[in-house]
């Protein structure tokens, strides 16, 4: 498990040393199990950072329209390590413009599986990780949860707790988690026709188009996004099952090749969507299809900025 | 009055032969207000729903008007809905429907609004088990507040313990023969239960002079604070039972269409904007600070209300824990800008 204290050390070394704007790392939250996005810009703040399995914000998606000129630090997990690279990949931002504080992570708790398990207290809340457990203690009570029955799906599955890329690392490099076998893609697409369409029916019909999905999402930037565009209108402002599918399908398909499944967006839906099946499906095809990952490789080029002479399409030869 | 449990149902089986009647319902992890056939669609054992029932009297999308044209512009308005019964709402979503009410019948009279509320009964239930981030004892109200409600309905065990808070309230009660006179035992246990429920919110806003303090801080660094790691979305305007902004859109096909509205939210960029491409919030701190100031400011000094019952959706649904108790709490503290 990371310690609090190398991270402020390694923040309080960049903030001396390097010229960085701020640093986005996370703090204690205002209640409960809670943590929340922090733009640390003074050196006195640094003694508020944490890291720990409940720091489950993408901070990636806060560079995503950041145009200083100066440098920013920033905490990422394995998973949001990937996020970076895709970013840079995409020229979004410069790596040179980073100082990247890579922390390995064990797994990050899922608040909905949480819970389930235990009630949120206010206050007086802590959480260690004792190898494939996490302990928990609660006004003084401990209660020891396994980690894969407590972590996100993504977590599970995950072949990068140590982050991809980073000038710093902080905590030992960890051995992969899981296989992404898509699992859940390949039982779903086991499914007819018809009860794919009605599963996804019912989601979309829950969807109130409140844009956090979008919002949360690090690749998500397009300046004027097309939801909003009205002319041409492609999206009609009316929330219905049509046009909620319209969005959803564009959504995933503007991310096909993009995606590194952070499961942000699927974490921010306050109407419990499951995006990450759809983007799974999207990367699952992709993965196949053209052999590609997106977010794996620093200096690549995007799926779509690349020309193959054995492409598996007819109509490409 | 009381009512025994089991005889709810047979309540519930009456009430839905001559209204529309909508519930809580169970989807999933999360519970919504759904319009239901049945008394065992409902659930009563939840905390609140994940979308307030302000969406039954301001739908997310709403008709105004359709029109077509063959050789003349025909023009058509949506039918009204018939006399509904909202069964199980808590005590701060009633609450948040008054004073939705002030907004829809100020200058401009909404007859779509007004016409569903002038025909809705509302069954309130005391909310007996707050959540962490609930604070309506904050907001001038509590778990048992009968404010907007036509009955209130407290669990008490074996049976609900029955209030009638206005005359046609007390008619639907009068015409179900379940219900009888309550003894003091039952009132005894029905003031212990909201005691303790009022006993059990932790959380709280200093609400004291909070309009002039925040009209001290409108220009202030402190806005930007929060607005800097806000994403923007419309989750804390959307699931908020007082927000009621809404926009309006010509949608087209061919030679027919329709004038609808759908709920805006003052997170988004273009919520001010002008068609000149002005826009007056310009950044996510003019936006966030409205969305403060509109519910403790603007309205407490324009309609002398809260615009906040203090459900706390906003603050349990916020994907970035931004926490409008520690917001306004903190308020009080922030030193005036060099």
């Amino acid at each position: 498990m990371v310690g609090n204290k190398e991270l402020q050390n390694e923040i309080r070394k960049i903030m001396d040393h390097k010229d960085v704007k701020y640093v986005l790392a996370y703090k204690k939250g205002t209640y409960g199990f809670q943590t929340t996005p922090f733009f640390v810009s003074k050196r006195e703040e640094v003694s508020q950072v944490i890291f720990s399995p409940f720091c489950l914000n993408n901070l990636t998606m806060y560079i995503k329209n950041e145009y200083a000129k100066e440098k920013i630090g920033i905490v990422v997990k394995g998973c949001d390590s990937r996020s970076l690279i895709q970013m840079i990949n995409e020229k979004r931002i410069p790596r040179d413009r980073l100082f990247i504080i890579g922390v390995s992570c064990g797994g990050v708790i899922d608040p909905k599986k949480r819970s389930k398990r235990i009630s949120e207290p206010l206050e007086n809340v802590d959480v260690v990780e004792k190898d494939d457990k996490f302990v928990f203690t609660v006004n003084g009570k401990k209660q020891e949860i396994p980690k894969r029955e407590i972590v996100f799906d993504k977590c599970i599955h995950c072949e990068y707790p140590t982050p991809l890329i980073y000038d710093f690392l902080v905590g030992d490099k960890i051995e992969p988690l899981g296989k992404e076998d898509y699992c859940d893609v390949k039982d779903f697409e086991k499914n007819s026709l018809t009860d794919k369409w009605k599963f996804w029916e019912q989601q979309f019909d829950k969807c109130i188009r409140c844009y956090a999905c979008r919002n949360v999402c690090p690749v998500c930037y397009c300046e004027k996004c097309m939801a909003e565009q009205l002319d041409p209108q492609w999206l009609r402002r009316s929330v219905n099952i049509s046009e909620n599918t319209v969005w959803h399908i564009i959504r995933a398909f503007h991310l096909a090749g993009r995606c590194t499944s952070c499961g942000e967006c699927e974490r921010a839906c306050p109407m419990d969507i499951p995006l990450m099946l759809l983007n799974k499906k999207v990367e699952k095809d992709i993965k196949e299809l053209f052999d590609y990952n997106a977010g794996k490789e620093l200096d690549s080029k995007p799926l779509l900025a690349i020309f193959k002479p054995d492409d598996p399409e007819e109509d490409i030869k | 009055m009381i009512i025994d449990k089991n005889k709810i149902n047979a309540f519930i089986n009456q009430i839905i032969s001559d209204h529309i009647v909508f519930a809580p319902v169970k989807n999933k992890d999360m519970v919504l207000f759904k319009q239901i056939k049945k008394p065992d669609e409902m659930t009563l054992d939840y905390n609140n729903s994940r979308i307030p029932p302000k969406s039954i009297y301001l739908p997310q999308t709403e008709t105004l008007f359709r029109f077509s044209k063959n050789q003349n512009i025909n023009l058509e308005t949506p039918k009204k809905d018939g006399r509904t019964l909202l069964f199980g709402i808590r005590p701060c979503d009633a609450k948040s429907l008054k004073i939705l009410d002030q907004v829809f019948t100020g200058e401009y009279k909404d007859s779509l609004y007004l016409s569903r509320r002038k025909n809705s009964i509302l069954i309130g239930l005391t909310c007996h088990n707050p959540s962490l981030n609930c604070f309506c004892t904050s907001v001038n109200s509590s778990p048992a507040d009968t404010d907007g409600l036509d009955v209130l309905l407290t669990d008490i065990g074996d049976k609900y313990y029955v209030e009638l808070i206005t005359s046609r309230g007390g008619k639907i009660v009068k015409n179900f023969p379940g219900f009888k006179p309550a003894n003091k035992e039952d009132k005894k246990k029905k003031e212990e239960i909201v005691k303790k429920a009022k006993d059990s919110i932790k959380r709280h806003i200093k609400s004291e002079r909070l309009a002039s303090i925040l009209d001290s801080i409108f220009e202030n660094k402190y806005w930007e604070e929060i607005a800097r790691k806000c994403l923007g979305c419309g989750i804390c305007t959307f699931l908020c039972p007082t927000c009621h902004c809404f926009d309006m859109q010509d949608e087209t096909a061919g030679d027919k269409g329709a004038r609808i509205r759908v709920w805006d939210s003052c997170m988004y960029p273009e919520y001010t904007m002008q068609a000149s491409g002005y826009n007056p919030r310009p950044y996510q701190m003019n936006r966030i600070r409205n969305r403060v100031f509109h519910k403790f400011n603007y309205l407490p000094k324009n309609n002398q209300v809260f615009g906040c019952v203090g459900c706390g959706r906003c603050i349990t649904e916020c994907p970035v824990n931004i926490d409008i108790i520690e917001v306004v709490n903190q308020a009080r503290e922030v030193k005036k800008d060099e």
